[in-house]
């Protein structure tokens, strides 16, 4: 009777709520910063889900919700909605990235070179148990390089264009203010270039990376082959008033560029960027785009498919929906069952 | 030149929480739905500190109108005391200072989803109703750039094949709430999940009707005196809900759309859906001064 009571659902609401925030206790300035800190990658994650760079914010938003990266993604969109617009950066071009790691599986070597950084990939996954006996974990202290390897690298694509390989996205030079915001602007399809990207960007890590391995395993027409992947921090790079260019500060950025042969004899490229070191949802997001040209209506690369179903906040929104009560669509459909059942003995007559 | 001098001083959040810019966009695809009733209008759909699929759009729509003169009643399913509608009202009232009401007749926006509420309407009102899916035609085709195609070409057979169908296969029309309708005799719409019940109280209103999907970013309007006409064959007539015979054992309504309640010995007691209604109606029976307004049904029957 609780749910929908007759009488104090808003005693019920707010009781349930402090219910819930009991579990977490109380929320400090210290707990955020050591979530930050502690938690870089799931920091990340979430800033790149919400498409709101702020590592604090998004600490804040995770010590919030205990959790829940649904939930504290939607606050940070929420969030993000509140704030003005005041600049548009410029662009963030690619050999311009002071680049932490940047590997390609096309060729053995690349212009630049392959920079392993900072990876988990050729460790034994093996849980540190002696800390929970008391043993603190201390990694092992880096011993750097004697060449450091050079911050800024060109881009594979560009020497690929060069030798002819691939053919160059037709592209028209727009103003700042021109460019399609998916945050600003409902998404149609066909998609603006602009949006398909932001959408990948804003996406859900765990919803790109079904529909992509859907498309890896044989569901999509193309096998990528990662032409290069980059972690990276940007530089932001906005307009003064006064006319001057400045850094406003660098976030960090991830991005993967995969390719395949295509139908046209060249190779295809699929990209996908997005704020913070999440690897997974750039390799997987790439291999959409590289797959959706030409991808038949409804299938699972194509994309409106694609980008309509990883968007994180409507996805888990409507799904969690399905708990509010449907009584009145129940009784409605009930009426017309019971409608139907009374009509049917009428025609029911089995033939001798 | 400074700073301080280009900005206003820092605030949480707008009135409203919406920003001017969402506010101006809404309201601009307001109109727009207005001048075409029925036909879906894109908008960007802010998030909202509500989840997706629990009324932000109908609370972008509301948060656009409000004023701190207005007075809002939200309902869910009927009720003004379900928990979403209780917490909606509590964000409207804290981000507007406009006032609360669980009454029909003293509201000026009321946020509704799956009812509109049994008293009539004016046309100083202004009925939004939350949709979980604005497409009509989702059954037969969910992609929605064909869909959209469809809409333009005003092609609806399939929708009328889906009717068919159920009428072949059981005997009679078996769409349960949802009953796709044509809009001023153009644009199919799904009146989003109100019962067929409610549905005629579309047609030709005197208040103007907002629908508004938020995880869609689709939102849509019946202006005031517009034709709503479900979709249904020359010979067969619409049907609602077999309600009309019903009372409500708190209230001792009759002729309003109900609540089952299943009993534990063995079938059914009724109560109102309109729950502000029915608490008037025992008012009204204890006693209270309590008024309750001209109704769209009366004994069962639509008022014409």
């Amino acid at each position: 009777m609780a749910y929908v009571a007759t009488r104090g659902g808003e005693r019920a609401i707010e009781q349930a709520e402090r219910l819930y925030r009991q579990e977490m206790g109380q929320i400090t300035a210290d707990r955020v910063a050591g979530l930050r800190h502690a938690l870089p990658l799931l920091v990340d994650r979430v800033m790149g889900e919400a498409s709101l760079y702020d590592p604090d914010l998004a600490a804040l938003a995770l010590a919030q919700s205990g959790g829940d990266l649904y939930e504290a993604v939607l606050l940070l969109r929420a969030w993000r909605t509140t704030q003005p617009r005041i600049a548009i950066a410029a662009p963030v071009r690619l050999e311009e990235l002071f680049t932490h790691r940047r590997i390609s599986a096309a060729f053995k070597d690349i212009p630049g070179g392959q920079i392993l950084g900072p990876t988990l990939d050729y460790a034994h996954r093996l849980l540190a148990t002696e800390v929970l006996e008391g043993t603190p974990f201390t990694p092992p202290p880096v011993d750097p390089a004697a060449h450091p390897a050079p911050a800024h690298q060109p881009s594979l694509a560009a020497w690929q264009k060069a030798e002819g390989l691939v053919a160059d996205r037709p592209s028209a030079p727009i103003a700042p203010d021109d460019i399609p915001d998916v945050t600003r602007e409902p998404l149609l399809f066909p998609a603006a270039r602009a949006h398909t990207l932001q959408s990948l960007a804003r996406a859900d890590t765990g919803g790109v990376l079904a529909l992509g391995y859907a498309a890896m395993r044989g569901y999509g027409n193309a096998h990528p082959t990662v032409n290069e992947l980059r972690l990276a921090e940007a530089e932001v790079m906005v307009r003064h008033p006064s006319g001057a260019s400045f850094s406003a500060g660098r976030v960090k950025v991830s991005q993967a560029e995969v390719t395949s042969k295509g139908k046209s004899g060249l190779l295809e490229l699929g990209f996908c960027a997005t704020f913070g070191w999440n690897e997974v949802k750039v390799i997987a997001g790439a291999t959409l785009d590289l797959n959706a040209p030409g991808a038949e209506k409804g299938s699972a690369v194509e994309e409106e498919f694609v980008l309509y179903h990883t968007e994180p906040v409507e996805a888990s929104g409507f799904c969690i929906h399905f708990k509010l009560p449907h009584y009145v669509t129940f009784q409605s459909s009930l009426d017309a069952l019971r409608g139907a059942k009374a009509a049917q003995p009428a025609t029911e007559e089995v033939p001798a | 030149m400074t700073l301080a001098t280009l900005t206003r001083p820092w605030a949480a959040m707008s009135y409203g929480f919406l920003d001017a810019s969402a506010k101006r966009e809404m309201r601009r695809k307001i109109i727009k739905a207005i001048a075409v009733p029925g036909c879906q209008m894109p908008y960007a759909s802010r998030e909202v500190p509500i989840a997706r699929g629990w009324g932000t759009g109908g609370l972008q729509v509301t948060l656009t109108l409000i004023k701190p003169a207005s007075v809002v009643k939200v309902i869910d399913q009927g009720a003004d005391d379900s928990v979403n509608a209780a917490s909606i009202r509590r964000f409207l009232s804290r981000v507007s200072g406009a006032a609360e009401t669980w009454d029909t007749l003293e509201a000026t926006i009321l946020q509704s989803r799956h009812r509109i509420p049994e008293e009539r309407l004016r046309d100083d009102q202004v009925l939004v109703l939350q949709v979980p899916n604005p497409e009509p035609l989702r059954p037969v085709q969910p992609n929605m750039s064909i869909a959209r195609q469809m809409h333009a070409d005003a092609d609806y057979g399939r929708l009328w094949l889906v009717l068919y169908e159920q009428m072949v296969r059981s005997g009679r029309i078996v769409q349960g709430a949802a009953y796709p309708s044509l809009v001023n005799g153009r644009h199919v719409m799904t009146p989003s999940p109100i019962p067929r019940w409610d549905v005629p109280k579309l047609h030709m209103a005197h208040h103007l009707t907002l629908l508004s999907a938020g995880r869609e970013k689709r939102l849509y309007a019946v202006p005031p005196f517009t034709r709503v006409e479900p979709l249904v064959f020359s010979d067969v007539p619409y049907q609602v809900e077999d309600h009309a015979g019903l009372t409500c054992h708190r209230s001792g309504l009759s002729g309003v759309f109900m609540n089952e309640i299943p009993q534990d010995s063995g079938g059914s007691v009724f109560e109102a859906s309109d729950s502000n209604l029915g608490i008037k109606a025992i008012r009204q029976a204890e006693g209270e001064a309590t008024k309750i307004g001209p109704m769209w049904y009366e004994n069962g029957e639509l008022r014409p």
